[in-house]
C-alpha cells in the first residue's frame, strides 16, 4: 500500500481566492514570498493582504507576516486567526494487480490566516 | 514563478526565515515533531560557517512583554516546546480549565479556571496551535485571541576543539501567544476570533454558496482514485454550510 499525498497549498480551500490572498509553502523561496506580499502592499495598492499557511508553512507565514510589519516602520498591523483544516490522504494498493482496496484517511492539520493590513486612520 | 532580481534581498539576515533545507513532511504533528527534533537546531545560513566546531551549551529566552496588556495576573500560562507532547499538555491544561472535582479548596471555581495561555516559538509554533484547536474543540465557546511577535533567543555557543572561546549570539524567532477564554473578549482587537468557528473561517470572506460550489469542483470527480495529482484534498466536513456566517 502506497500512500499518494500531493503536499502542496492546493490542500486549503482555496475559496475564490482574491487578488490579496497568499498561500505559502515550502517549497517556493522565502524571498520570492516575501517579495510577492510586498509587491502586493505596495505596488498592488491593497490596503490589506491575507497571508495562509498550513501545517509546517505555518512558521513561513508567520515570519513573512512579522517580517512585513517589521519593514513597515510600524505601519502594518496584523491579525491572526488560526483554525482546523480536514485532510485527506488517498492509499492505494503499490502493485495494481494486488486485490488490494483503495481506501483514505482523514487527519486533521492546524493552519494560520493572517491579516496584515494598514490600520484606518481614525 | 516570479520575475525577480535577487538584489532587493529583504532583510531576513538574523531571523529563522532562511529557509532551513528539510524536507517538507506533511505528517501529522507530531510525527513531524520528531522528525525535525536534533540535539542543535539548524542554525541560520549565515553563521553556519563560523559555527563549525562549536557547541550551543545554553540558550535563553528573554523576556519579551505580554502580548495581552491587561490580563488578571495568575491566567494559566502554558509554554510549549519542541519536545513538548501533547497529551501531557493538554491533559494539565484540560484539568485545570474543566475543574478538577473533588481537589478544588477553595481557589479555584468549581468551573476550573476562566482563562489560559498557550505560548510556543520556532518549530513549537505548529503544536502550539494545534493545542489551542483541540482544546476550543473540546471544551467548546471559547473565545480566542491570536498574537505574534518575534522573541529573542541568547544562545551561547562553546568551542568544541578543547579552547576556552565563547561566542554569543542573539537570535529573533516567531513566536505566537493564544489566549483562549470562557468571558467574551474585545472583538475590536486585532486577532480575535469568537467562539464557534471551527471551519467557518472561510465563509466569513465570501458567500456560502459560492465557497462550497468552488471547493465542490476541484477533485471529487467520478474517479478519485485514477489521478495522481489530487490525491489530497479538503474534506467538505460540516462546518461548511452548518454554520451561518457570523
Amino acid at each position: 500500500m502506497t500512500e499518494q499525498r500531493n503536499p502542496g497549498m492546493s490542500s486549503i480551500p482555496q475559496t475564490a481566492p482574491r487578488r490579496n490572498d497568499v498561500y505559502v509553502n515550502m517549497k517556493t523561496d522565502f524571498r520570492a514570498q516575501l517579495a510577492r506580499c510586498q509587491k502586493l502592499l505596495e505596488g498592488g495598492g491593497h490596503r490589506e493582504i491575507c497571508v495562509h499557511g498550513l501545517g509546517l508553512a505555518i512558521n513561513r507565514a508567520i515570519n513573512i507576516a512579522l517580517q512585513l510589519q517589521a519593514s513597515s516602520q510600524g505601519a502594518l498591523q496584523l491579525a491572526a486567526n488560526t483554525s482546523t483544516v480536514e485532510l485527506v490522504d488517498d492509499l492505494e494498493p503499490e502493485d495494481p494487480d494486488e486485490a488490494g482496496e483503495p481506501m483514505t484517511r482523514t487527519r486533521n492539520n492546524s493552519a494560520i490566516h493572517i491579516k496584515v493590513f494598514y490600520p484606518d486612520p481614525q | 514563478m516570479l520575475p525577480l532580481n535577487h538584489t532587493d534581498t529583504p532583510p531576513v539576515s538574523i531571523c529563522e526565515a532562511a529557509p532551513v533545507p528539510y524536507v517538507s513532511l506533511w505528517g501529522t504533528e507530531q510525527t513531524s515533531q520528531r522528525h525535525h527534533r536534533s540535539p542543535l537546531p539548524v542554525p541560520p545560513p549565515a553563521l553556519k560557517l563560523g559555527q563549525e566546531g562549536f557547541k550551543k551549551v545554553c540558550r535563553t529566552e528573554e523576556d519579551s512583554p505580554c502580548p495581552f496588556p491587561g490580563l488578571a495576573s495568575g491566567v494559566l500560562e502554558m509554554r510549549v516546546k519542541e519536545g513538548s507532547k501533547i497529551r501531557n499538555l493538554m491533559g494539565f491544561a484540560m484539568a485545570r480549565m474543566q475543574g478538577e472535582k473533588g481537589v478544588s479548596g477553595g481557589g479555584v471555581t468549581d468551573g476550573g479556571l476562566r482563562q489560559v495561555v498557550f505560548t510556543g516559538s520556532g518549530r513549537a509554533v505548529t503544536k502550539t496551535i494545534t493545542c489551542a484547536e483541540i482544546m476550543k474543540r473540546k471544551v467548546g465557546s471559547l473565545h480566542q485571541l491570536t498574537k505574534l511577535q518575534y522573541k529573542v533567543v541568547k544562545e551561547v555557543w562553546e568551542s568544541t576543539e578543547g579552547g576556552t572561546s565563547e561566542m554569543t549570539v542573539h537570535r529573533t524567532v516567531p513566536s505566537i501567544s493564544i489566549l483562549l477564554s470562557k468571558d467574551p473578549l474585545d472583538p475590536q482587537e486585532p486577532g480575535y476570533q469568537p467562539p464557534e468557528t471551527l471551519s467557518a473561517l472561510w465563509e466569513e470572506k465570501e458567500g456560502v454558496e459560492s465557497a462550497s460550489q468552488k471547493t465542490c469542483k476541484r477533485p471529487l470527480g467520478p474517479l478519485p482514485y485514477s489521478s495522481f495529482t489530487h490525491c489530497k484534498r479538503m474534506c467538505l466536513g460540516e462546518g461548511v454550510s452548518v454554520l451561518p456566517p457570523q
